[in-house]
């Protein structure tokens, strides 16, 4: 494995009073596409600007290919950048426009020319090179706006929300041709974004951000099977959370629902001890819903069904457990039993490795 | 809508002879003056007997009239540079600006609008002459330009108020350096409203003449002060010809400026 490329060490960044990032760190590889994901305010916006250097941070270092950053003025660090708002310059030509960096970088015409071409080529724009801006669509302007960011071959491209504005349909196409520009160019992406589902068509790692802090780094897959916090079962896929008393001694390894009964989990909270206050998680999708009680399964939890949705591919229930909780369910069609109605009882299973419990 | 033009029905005849009458008031003092600068008649005579370009020629061989053009046209030149660099910087300052009192500052530099404009007048003269900058083009360039800032001050700050401070951030991380970003992208996207601060500052001098007659001596004068000095020893159709001269001038900078309106939208 590769150095680490792009190195961001023990980040804090505070206004006034309020912390913005505490002791943000994070190793990027060359050619990574990674996605900082969190609700507004999470700081993740705040750790990119201070990438790009429009912000400074309180404390911290960032290095690209061993060298310091925070020195470098914003202009000077040959960083690619894409915002949430459309700011393609309005008084230039889409290929005005691209060949800007280059303008600025005194390259000789001819060289511009050709790299212009290449650009537009490269995000399927070659035919509104002399268009204004004004007359492209958000679409198509981020996709200049990619263009102008990618023209000067950036070691690292930020991204900041650049679909955000789009309508889904859009933005679904733009998450398509920017994992090919991703593949195509090789180039490091830094992106952030609060919409999960985009995080994880993306990304090659994930981190995720809350209240200044990153409280995990993975995969997609890492983040939805082996969520390290609650917050992250939460923000990545849909989950349950069901109270549990923890039981057993040294640490936790048992838990106890609210009616008595025990159940066991796939992992444990470190830091929850015996009679702790717990939330067992369990994701809709893998629960199955039974009409009678199979005999081996243990965990076989007794509910009443509140609702039944038919949604094409999939049955969604909503079951209340003993203790009033409502629980979501999510089951494929050929496995539905059609005994379940509205009020009927109902049993749940699930593999006790897939569940996990978090403090409360 | 509901009261769409077109479903006021009959009212709507009563709407368009009150806009025409009005149109006709505002309109008629000109047209009079631009027919009778053309009129063949030395008296004023209205319906005018005949047409005629005597006045005009007698405008521009009479070296007075033709200075006090020419003085005119450079101080309104020279307002216009000074107001619309300085509303520039002032602008940025009022609209980027993070500093206690900008609000304050804001309309500060707004009140010679409201200023009762023969107060300033009596203001300037007594303090300039005193520095003895009365008479001088310098003492009118002064007294224009505070008439004619607000204009630009207003005109610019407009512009930089909706104008997105992303695109400066984008143009920094592409490599142009602080000076080429306000250079190649800030004041390129607020050309429209340095253009009207242009026309503006132009114009508030161009028509000024109560600071001009305070400002004025008997060899340097505006052509609205040597209109009102002309007219007050005789009446003359060239004074008509002068008027429209100005009149004239200042339609096409208005019109100029609307055009330009138009094309941004």
């Amino acid at each position: 494995m590769s150095a680490p490329f792009l190195q961001i060490q023990r980040l804090r960044k505070t206004y006034d009073q309020v912390v913005a990032i505490d002791h943000v760190s994070l190793d990027i590889k060359k050619g990574e596409f990674m996605t900082f994901l969190g609700p507004s305010g999470s700081g993740k916006s705040t750790t990119l600007y201070i990438v790009a250097g429009f912000q400074s941070p309180t404390e911290g270092r960032v290095l690209l290919d061993g060298k310091s950053l925070l020195s470098v003025a914003p202009n000077r660090r040959n960083i690619g950048m894409v915002f949430q708002r459309y700011t393609l310059f309005p008084h230039l030509t889409v290929g005005e426009n691209v060949a800007f960096p280059l303008r600025v970088r005194r390259l000789p015409d001819a060289q511009v020319k050709s790299k212009v071409e290449q650009m537009l080529k490269l995000v399927h724009l070659a035919d509104c090179r002399d268009r204004m801006p004004d007359q492209l669509s958000g679409g198509m302007q981020q996709r200049v706006a990619i263009a102008r960011a990618l023209a000067y071959d950036p070691p690292v491209l930020l991204m900041d929300e650049p679909l955000s504005a789009l309508d889904k349909k859009l933005r679904e196409e733009l998450q398509t041709e920017l994992r090919r520009i991703h593949q195509q160019t090789g180039v490091t992406i830094l992106y952030v974004t609060h919409d999960q589902e985009e995080a994880l068509r993306l990304s090659d790692r994930i981190a995720v951000f809350n209240k200044g802090r990153i409280e995990q780094v993975g995969s997609g897959e890492e983040l939805y099977a082996k969520p390290a916090s609650r917050f992250v079962a939460s923000f990545i896929g849909n989950s349950n959370f069901l109270p549990v008393t923890l039981a057993g001694s040294n640490g936790a390894s048992q838990a106890v629902f609210p009616n008595g009964k025990p159940v066991s989990a796939g992992g444990f909270d470190h830091a929850l001890n015996a009679g702790d206050n717990g939330a067992l998680m369990l994701r809709p999708e893998q629960i199955r819903i039974r009409a009678q009680p199979s005999e081996a399964a243990e965990g076989g939890l007794q509910v009443v069904v509140r609702d039944v949705t038919y949604l094409g591919d999939t049955m969604h229930y909503a079951v209340a457990t003993p203790w009033e909780q409502e629980i979501a369910v999510r089951t494929s069609i050929s496995s539905r039993e059609p005994s379940l109605a509205i009020g009927a009882r109902a049993w749940l299973e699930w593999e006790h490795e897939s569940a996990r419990v978090f403090a409360a | 809508m509901l009261l769409d033009f077109d479903r006021l029905g009959p009212l709507r005849w009563v709407l368009l002879s009150v806009g025409a009458a009005v149109s006709l008031f505002l309109l008629l003092p000109v047209l009079f003056i631009v027919a009778l600068s053309f009129g063949s008649s030395q008296w004023l005579l209205f319906p005018p007997p005949g047409w005629t370009l005597r006045w005009y020629s007698m405008l521009f061989s009479d070296p007075g009239w033709l200075d006090s053009l020419i003085t005119s046209v450079e101080l309104g030149l020279v307002v216009m540079v000074l107001s619309v660099v300085l509303g520039l910087f002032a602008s940025l300052a009022l609209t980027r600006g993070a500093f206690r009192g900008r609000a304050l500052l804001k309309a500060f530099f707004l009140t010679p609008m409201v200023l009762p404009v023969v107060v300033l007048a009596v203001a300037l003269y007594g303090f300039f002459l005193r520095i003895g900058l009365t008479g001088t083009l310098v003492g009118f360039v002064i007294g224009h330009l505070i008439i004619a800032l607000p204009f630009s001050i207003i005109a610019i700050s407009n512009s930089l108020e909706s104008f997105d401070t992303a695109l400066e951030d984008a143009a920094l991380i592409c490599g142009a350096s602080p000076f080429e970003v306000k250079w190649r992208v800030t004041l390129p996207a607020i050309r429209l409203g340095v253009f009207a601060a242009a026309i503006f500052s132009f114009l508030a001098s161009w028509d000024e003449v109560v600071v001009s007659i305070f400002m004025a001596s008997p060899t340097l004068q505006t052509l609205p002060v040597r209109i009102w000095s002309t007219l007050r020893q005789d009446l003359t159709p060239v004074i008509a010809a002068a008027s429209s001269l100005l009149v004239g001038l200042t339609v096409i900078l208005m019109l100029l400026g609307l055009v330009l309106k138009r094309g941004k939208s």
